[in-house]
């Protein structure tokens, strides 16, 4: 990476002048702004973003030395990125002189930049101003002389400091093994926590009497230096108890805290102490992202400054837990009753809480499911004539008769829909997706629209879809849909979330947050299932989703098994006759197009 | 149920069936129903189809009429054979009877035109 200082040639200039006449219309494509042909204070790099690795820390390195910065934009999922001066004298210089010179766009190419009349309009990705439930960080929590002394107390010379891929450990009282993310609590360490920090807790008790009973029996040292970070983590359930507390020394850093689509920053001063209890400790996962430079949003909310980060030395205090967790947040627990769904109790559950519950709802969901999916509908056209299309669920057959050239049949579970298909004139018969009773390779296609996901093991998932697969010639091909668990991708919400008139508007902590329910419901087999609420993400894979009828009161929960990202792939790769045409995510589905092979 | 539906349809899935094909068909009503004949459409279902099956179902439920025993081999051009097996295929209708596993003589009702295939988890 080299700025250029020297002076461009003629033909040179004519180049970048080609260049930015064409970035014009990319950037008021990619982010609906004008570029100006006059000086502004806003710059556009119309060639490097975020898909292309540019970095916030980059920007801020490189333009902050033309004066100081009041914002820097990064979009997701797009090539060209934003920044603006205070002062529009800076704008110009820093366009004068890096303009097509600087290499750090993709392969370090140069960057072509454009003055902008204005930012583009974002939402914001990453909160400053708020901290998860249960964060606590207390400023100015030790002085600097205790800081010494602590610091004195981590040797970094003894046997049981270990080098970790990013970082320097050290462990007192009992070792976190990093291998079974737990410490082996029948084997406490000869070294105990140190003594000289039992001043902290005694002074923690004045200020917050609450965590006046935490008495930490296990401490982590970690050695960070700049450029080094700790990936995303929930410290495991199962191993130690809430609080955790976290004493920041030698240097000030960011810590990022993710709990589904929520992205909170914040610093974690020198000298600070961090406090993770309740949710912030059980729900939400924290890291250190590795980088020299924290790019820092001001408290006045606009504009940035920049952290050089030094050595930082953390002193993490937990209490080993002995008993089971008894946390509420079961999505992220290690110690959740593992529901051992046989293929006994999966039968009972879905009889239930599937075949049962469409049977009371036929008619009403029907009402609610008459417009196709332009990408299934897509599907269903590429077929022609005298094809053979096997709908397997096909539900009130709302993917039937659309192709004229074929001969296409609908089946499902449910009398009630099935019913609701002849009123169509539709041809249809009754099964299970389990067993389909056709003969091996008959047909042409097969689709099956949000169906599987209803099958309670992976085991009986597995099996429909090989069912799918032996119906199919050689050559045919299949499509399945099922619920996606990632209900908010890059950045933007199904209509299933959109749905909710509230969560239109910007990701807020309280609609998206703590919505799944521990309802208790009485299932076979004495398994637990969280009770999911409508309209938000979802947060445990095997959950209930309730249905109201609109009429009278009643409300029937459906089993769903939502799919995580590429897991509906690997199980399509576990099957050797078929190959895989297409694996994507359409409207808050996992779906993937295959073709039977021999 | 069209007697091309019944030419897919199988009982294998039931333990301790090997073939289950082609299923017996009892019919106490049967309909005709016209639909848009299609040369092209039909012409390209024949290979698809067992035809033998096809035949023996339509002759079960006493709608063979003239279709013939085998398709002819230049069924293609055979306009008049392809309209009668357009005929066979998806406009003879089963509205209730029953569908009957040649080997172990499970029934499977067909009412209001829809076969119920349904097994229980321990039949298959």
């Amino acid at each position: 990476m080299s700025v250029q200082k020297v002076g461009c040639s003629r033909g040179q200039q004519k180049k970048v002048n080609r260049k930015l006449a064409k970035f014009q219309h990319v950037i008021k494509k990619e982010a609906g702004v004008n570029s100006s042909p006059i000086p502004t204070n806003n710059l556009a790099i119309c060639n490097a973003g975020l898909v292309n690795g540019l970095t916030e820390e980059s920007i801020f390195e490189y333009f902050s030395e033309f004066g100081p910065l009041s914002d820097i934009l990064l979009l997701p999922g797009k090539s060209c990125s934003f920044l603006a001066y205070e002062d529009v004298k800076c704008a110009v210089a820093a366009y004068n002189a890096l303009n097509g010179k600087l290499d750090i766009a993709q392969y370090n190419r140069p960057i072509y930049l454009l003055y902008v009349d204005q930012l583009p309009r974002l939402s914001e990705t990453t909160i400053w101003d708020k901290l998860p439930p249960g964060l606590i960080i207390i400023n100015d929590f030790i002085s600097t002389a205790e800081e010494e002394s602590l610091l004195k107390l981590c040797s970094f010379r003894d046997q049981l400091c270990g080098i970790m891929k990013n970082r320097l450990v050290e462990h007192f009282g009992f070792e976190f093994r990093y291998d079974i993310n737990n410490v082996d609590k029948d084997k406490p360490l000869s070294c105990n926590v140190p003594c000289e920090t039992n001043f902290l807790w005694a002074r923690l008790q004045q200020t917050h009497p609450e965590f006046g009973q935490f008495q930490p029996d296990q401490l982590t040292v970690n050695c960070y230096s700049p450029g080094q970070g700790i990936p995303h983590h929930v410290d495991t359930h199962s191993a130690f108890e809430s609080p955790i507390m976290c004493l920041s020394l030698a240097s000030t850093i960011v810590m990022e805290f993710k709990n589904e689509g929520l992205h909170i920053c914040s610093l974690l001063p020198r000298r600070s102490l961090l406090i993770m209890s309740g949710e912030s400790r059980y729900n939400w996962t924290h890291g250190i992202v590795p980088r020299k430079f924290d790019v820092i949003r001001n408290k006045s909310a606009v504009g940035f400054t920049c952290l050089k980060r030094e050595t930082r030395i953390s002193f993490t205090f937990r209490k080993v837990l002995h008993g089971d967790c008894k946390c509420s947040f079961k999505a992220k627990c290690d110690q959740m009753k593992q529901n051992n769904i046989n293929g006994n109790v999966a039968a009972q559950l879905e009889a239930l809480h599937v075949h049962e519950v469409y049977e009371n709802i036929a008619d009403h969901f029907s009402d609610t499911r008459h417009k196709p999916w332009p990408n299934v509908l897509e599907f269903v056209q590429s077929f022609t004539y005298g094809d053979i299309l096997v709908d397997v669920g096909c539900g009130n057959g709302k993917y039937l008769g659309h192709n004229k050239y074929i001969f296409d049949i609908g089946c499902d579970r449910s009398t009630g829909l099935v019913d609701i298909c002849r009123g169509k004139k539709v041809e249809t018969f009754i099964t299970d997706c389990l067993s389909i009773p056709i003969n091996d390779q008959y047909v042409d296609g097969v689709i099956s629209i949000a169906v599987i996901h209803h099958l309670a093991t992976e085991e009986r998932r597995l099996k429909a879809i090989k069912e799918m697969v032996r119906i199919l010639r050689i050559g045919g091909k299949g499509l399945i849909y099922v619920w996606a668990h990632e209900q908010i991708k890059n950045q933007k919400k199904s209509s299933y979330i959109m749905q909710c008139r509230k969560n239109r508007k910007e990701t807020t902590l309280k609609h998206l947050d703590s919505s799944e329910g521990r309802q208790e419901v009485p299932l076979p087999g004495g398994i637990e299932l969280p009770v999911h609420a409508n309209r938000s993400n979802f947060k445990a894979s095997d959950v209930l989703v309730p249905w109201k009828l609109k009429d009278d009161n009643k409300t029937f929960l459906r089993f769903y098994h939502v799919f995580g990202e590429h897991e509906l792939e690997k199980m399509c790769q576990q099957i050797n006759n078929i190959e895989i045409i297409r694996s994507y995510y359409d409207q808050g589905n996992w779906c993937i197009s295959f073709r039977r092979v021999e | 149920m069209k007697l091309l539906t019944h030419n897919m349809l199988t009982s294998k899935c039931i333990r301790g069936v090997s073939v289950g094909y082609p299923l017996i068909i009892n019919a106490t009503e049967v309909k005709v129903n016209q639909t848009l004949f299609n040369s092209e459409f039909v012409s390209k279902l024949i290979p698809k189809v067992d035809w033998p099956v096809l035949y023996n179902a339509a002759e079960s439920i006493g709608h063979s009429e003239d279709l013939p025993k085998e398709a002819p081999n230049d069924f293609e051009q055979n306009e008049e054979f392809l309209k009668k097996a357009h005929r066979a295929l998806v406009e003879i209708e089963v509205i209730s009877g029953n569908l009957v596993c040649p080997e172990s003589g499970r029934k499977f009702p067909i009412s209001n035109g829809i076969p119920n295939m349904l097994l229980n988890e321990d039949e298959f």
